[in-house]
């Protein structure tokens, strides 16, 4: 027992730090989970507060620009809202029951899009009705999944991380494939498994399938930007092209699916 | 007192600065530079070697806080403060610093203090970009991070002591 204790004495520096690294590596093995119950939460009061008051000196500067977005968006939907009236020729009575998705509008406080694994925070959290593994929207395009609540916030696994992968479906051949991302540049991600005989062109439109159970189907994606036919017996490869540029990213939608509770119930029969 | 106050100031400002400004810069995808190590160069030197663990890690854990990576920062951090008194045998040679408390640009060469730096900046960004990566499939990608995120990660933590440095008062 004494030379125990005069072995942790002697070499007390390194013991701790082995203890310390190894605390460390757990922590951060924890967190490569996607599903993760994280004992640092990365969403917690102190931390929601400092970005947000960082974030809302640089808000000012940035009114014209949102503005001029929510014109444009607000623009896109009266379009698309006067085709729905025009062929059905009737008024919908849209009710509470019939609609699949609710939109829970939010502002990022914090986001970083030059790491591997790249997190956003937003300023609304369980307080407002957002849940873990919610699909989170920009005007533009897809942004991530809802990853860790708190009352108040709620950080977002962005599209631009290591282990992101998303259902994606080509619009013009319905051709379903996976989007990845390549962790050097927040413009482009990589869809590697295209079947051989699907020929893209530039500019091709892509968007969420309906095998992804994150997102709601046909939302928008991405365009292509380069196509890479390969050599026989394998795959092609398309550069695609975000939709949301996530350098900018200020306003965001969380949805909210309605049904996941009766689609939830459903599965868990099968298991 | 008066000591470890200005080294909570330091810690508190420092850390803002990286999470708040410097995370924010975007010099293509491959470069990140960290100034938060700054804190555990400038302990004094007659910090207990246990401290010098007990805050990198600390301080690690608080930056991982913010960027939403636990125990990413406080490894790397950790294995920077546990080579800090080694690196500063190692390039100090037989020079003894008996009237000097602290690593301070304005009491030592800065040839001395560059080398200082450029060892512990290594060190804390080879650990950090293999742990971000989490595995050696990418390497060539994480090698190309550590080889551009280095100098500039030395040359703003230089820039930054040498704004601030203090000179050597007269007695």
């Amino acid at each position: 027992m004494y030379n125990l204790q005069r072995f942790i004495l002697k070499h007390h520096f390194v013991i701790l730090f082995i203890l310390l690294e190894v605390i460390s590596i757990l922590l951060l093995a924890r967190s490569q989970n996607f599903h993760r119950n994280s004992l640092v939460n990365t969403s917690n009061a102190v931390v929601g507060k400092i970005y947000e008051w960082s974030s809302e000196v640089g808000n000012y500067f940035r009114l014209n620009t949102t503005n001029e977005q929510l014109a444009e968006e607000n623009a896109m939907l009266r379009r698309q809202l006067s085709i729905v009236y025009d062929t059905a020729s009737c008024v919908f009575d849209v009710n509470e029951g019939d609609t699949l998705y609710e939109y829970i509008p939010a502002q990022v406080v914090n986001n970083s899009t030059n790491q591997t694994n790249n997190y956003i925070i937003i300023n609304k959290g369980a307080k407002d009705g957002i849940e873990r593994d919610m699909s989170v929207i920009s005007s533009d395009g897809i942004v991530g999944v809802v990853t860790d609540v708190s009352r108040h916030y709620a950080s977002i696994m962005s599209l631009l991380h290591s282990k992101s992968v998303v259902g994606v479906r080509f619009k013009n051949n319905q051709e379903i494939a996976g989007l990845k991302w390549q962790t050097n540049n927040y413009r482009y991600g990589m869809v590697e498994d295209i079947p051989t005989h699907i020929v893209l062109q530039k500019g091709d439109t892509i968007v969420t399938s309906s095998h992804s159970y994150i997102f709601p189907e046909d939302l928008m994606v991405g365009t292509v930007e380069e196509f890479y036919p390969t050599a026989v017996d394998a795959l092609n490869k398309a550069k695609i092209r975000f939709a949301t540029d996530f350098s900018t990213l200020r306003h965001v939608y969380i949805i909210k699916d309605l049904h996941k509770p009766e689609i939830d119930s459903l599965k868990a029969k099968f298991q | 007192m008066n000591k470890i106050f200005l080294q909570i100031i330091r810690f508190v400002v420092l850390v803002l600065f990286q999470v708040l400004v410097i995370n924010h810069i975007r010099l293509g995808g491959y470069v990140h530079p960290y100034i938060y190590l700054i804190f555990i160069m400038l302990l004094p030197f007659n910090t207990p070697k246990w401290q010098l663990l007990v805050l990198g890690f600390f301080l690690g854990i608080i930056i991982d806080v913010f960027t939403g990576t636990p125990g990413l920062h406080a490894g790397a951090t950790t294995l920077m403060a546990f080579c800090r008194p080694s690196i500063i045998s190692l390039i100090s040679g037989n020079q003894k610093f008996d009237n000097i408390q602290e690593p301070n640009l304005g009491q030592l060469d800065g040839m001395w203090f560059f080398r200082y730096v450029l060892c512990l900046v290594f060190i804390h960004h080879f650990a950090l970009f293999f742990l971000e990566s989490f595995s050696f499939r990418l390497i060539g990608q994480v090698l190309l991070r550590i080889l551009l995120s280095v100098p500039v990660s030395v040359f703003l933590i230089m820039m930054i002591l040498y704004i601030f440095k203090t000179e050597r008062k007269r007695e």
